[in-house]
């Protein structure tokens, strides 16, 4: 029956003592621990946030870079495409200004050839004239030794000229 | 591997309670006859019979608080320490250490251990002749540091010592990091007495108010179910099994709770809602079940404290007495039954282990669960 009777001393020092600790290790021991290791929890917790929001982010930087790519890409094919149909117009155009050119050179060519032969048949025409002159006055000359013979020669190539 | 190593223990722990049913059941009257025999021994007679081995006693001296605090034996010299008696009779108070007392068997200014009646075990008032007990005695004011109040001290210093530096190592770690060390053994120990306890049948929004008080209980408790285990000074003593102690733990648990009490609580004690109003207005049957209710959850709080840590500390020390029991026969076979009782004593200390932890879980579980039913969520 001992056991079961409750001692006076020893509840008042048991009450004393435990109610110390309670105040003690509330104060001083887990305060302090239960703020830490809330503090972390909640910067896990955050720091979970955190990358999930990163990885989200960077899902959409992905996708907005994939979107620029792809932006990029048309650009480039429209330049390119540009550039070479200005390319093909440039060349175009020089054909064409060249096939012009030539054309003129062509023309001007011509006509100064025409120009030069018609130059040239005068010249020629002259040359036969004073060649013929040349020729009448030796001949002429030659054939003053024996007028008549001559001058029916001279009549027959008077002739063949103004036939021509 | 796990798996079979559980199987293989309960295999184990099966048979394991068969045979210690049978050891009790062949030793109980040993223990029995030991007790019956007790109060008819007079002073003489009792130093006459020590030199036999009365395991009764023995447990019943050891579970029991006590004025000194004893070692051991050393042929008939008993080797204890000494602890101050503080005594307030009729105004005055008296101070003294206990080996004045010559363990029990003189009195010293009028005051005596007594040895049998009500009080056995207890400081009374004698009269001249330091035997009979002053049957005019007034009230006599007991606050001695007993065995059992030393030992509170000391787990209280050691326990405040050991958290103030948990504490120290999680501040010193602080947020971004693991704790390490003394702190990473706590910490499962308080996440489990915040996640598993506490959150789980304490509202969200009042866990925060009640779990340092908790916390404190759980170590405490826990601390000092360890220290009774150890077998000698500072441990040993049977703190956790001493019915004050254990009151004293509920008391606390009973003022928390009616402390932080909402109106909920009061309304659910008085007015008890969905019950027919017959069983409660012209004799209030209903509100006085609640109130028998309120004084029995703290009562049956201690006594589960207190009966199965004495139990433990019964079972081991009928193991340790049973090798000198048998040894009183003959001491061939004193020694022929040791091996077996080291087995078992071992076997029942890592039970006491699993018991300390159990007892404390179950202490700050019920006192959570009473706080939890103490501030239920108002109904509008």
């Amino acid at each position: 029956m001992e056991l079961l009777m409750p001692g006076i001393g020893l509840i008042f020092w048991m009450t004393l003592s435990f109610s110390l600790v309670l105040v003690i290790l509330r104060k001083f021991a887990w305060k302090p621990i239960l703020a830490t290791i809330k503090e972390r929890e909640d910067y896990i917790a955050n720091s979970l946030r955190q990358g999930k929001r990163i990885q989200r982010e960077l899902a959409d930087l992905d996708a907005t870079k994939e979107k620029l790519l792809a932006q990029a890409h048309e650009k480039a094919e429209e330049v390119v495409q540009k550039a070479r149909q200005d390319g093909d117009q440039i060349i175009e155009n020089a054909r064409k200004q060249a096939a012009e050119d030539t054309n003129q050179l062509i023309e001007t060519a011509k006509n100064s050839i025409l120009a030069e032969r018609k130059a040239a048949e005068r010249e020629i025409r002259n040359q036969i004239v004073k060649l013929s002159v040349d020729m009448a006055q030796k001949v002429i000359k030659e054939e003053f030794a024996d007028v008549d013979k001559k001058n029916k020669y001279v009549d027959k190539l008077l002739e063949e000229i103004q036939l021509n | 591997m796990g798996f079979k190593g559980t199987v293989n223990t309960r295999i184990f722990m099966k048979h394991m309670a068969g045979i210690i049913i049978m050891t009790f059941v062949i030793f109980a009257p040993a223990v029995l006859y030991a007790e019956e025999k007790d109060p008819e021994k007079s002073v003489v007679q009792e130093s006459a019979e020590e030199k036999g081995f009365d395991a009764g006693k023995v447990i019943i001296d050891h579970i029991l608080d006590a004025y000194d605090w004893h070692l051991a034996d050393y042929g008939d010299t008993h080797i204890s320490i000494p602890l101050p008696v503080i005594l307030m009779y009729e105004g005055q108070w008296h101070f003294f250490f206990s080996h004045k007392f010559d363990h029990g068997k003189s009195a010293y200014k009028g005051f005596r251990i007594a040895s049998e009646g009500p009080m056995k075990g207890k400081i009374i008032r004698v009269l001249d002749d330091g035997i009979t007990p002053d049957p005019h005695a007034s009230f006599l004011l007991d606050i001695s540091i007993t065995k059992n109040v030393l030992s509170i001290f000391i787990a209280c210093i050691l326990l405040c010592w050991i958290l103030l530096k948990v504490a120290k190592g999680f501040t010193h770690c602080g947020s971004r990091k693991a704790p390490s060390g003394l702190a990473s053994f706590f910490e499962p120990l308080i996440m489990f007495v915040r996640d598993d306890i506490a959150r789980s049948v304490i509202p969200e929004k009042d866990v925060y108010r009640f779990l340092p008080y908790l916390l404190s209980l759980f170590s405490f408790i826990f601390f000092n179910n360890l220290m009774g285990l150890v077998p000698f000074f500072p441990g040993g003593a049977n703190v956790t099994g001493s019915i004050s102690v254990t009151l004293t733990l509920a008391m606390f648990t009973f003022f928390t709770l009616h402390i932080f009490a909402n109106k909920e609580y009061w309304k659910h004690i008085f007015n008890t809602p969905g019950v027919p109003i017959l069983l409660k207005l012209p004799i209030p049957l209903m509100p006085a079940i609640e109130i028998i209710g309120v004084i029995i959850k703290p009562l049956i709080l201690a006594l589960r404290l207190f009966a199965n840590i004495t139990a433990g500390h019964m079972i081991i020390l009928g193991f340790v007495s049973l090798i000198f029991v048998l040894g009183a026969t003959g001491a061939a076979m004193g020694f022929a039954v040791s091996p077996l009782t080291v087995v078992f004593l071992i076997f029942m200390n890592f039970l006491e282990l699993l018991v300390a932890f159990i007892q404390a879980y179950v202490f700050t579980y019920f006192s959570a669960i009473f706080f939890g039913m103490a501030v239920p969520e108002e109904h509008h």
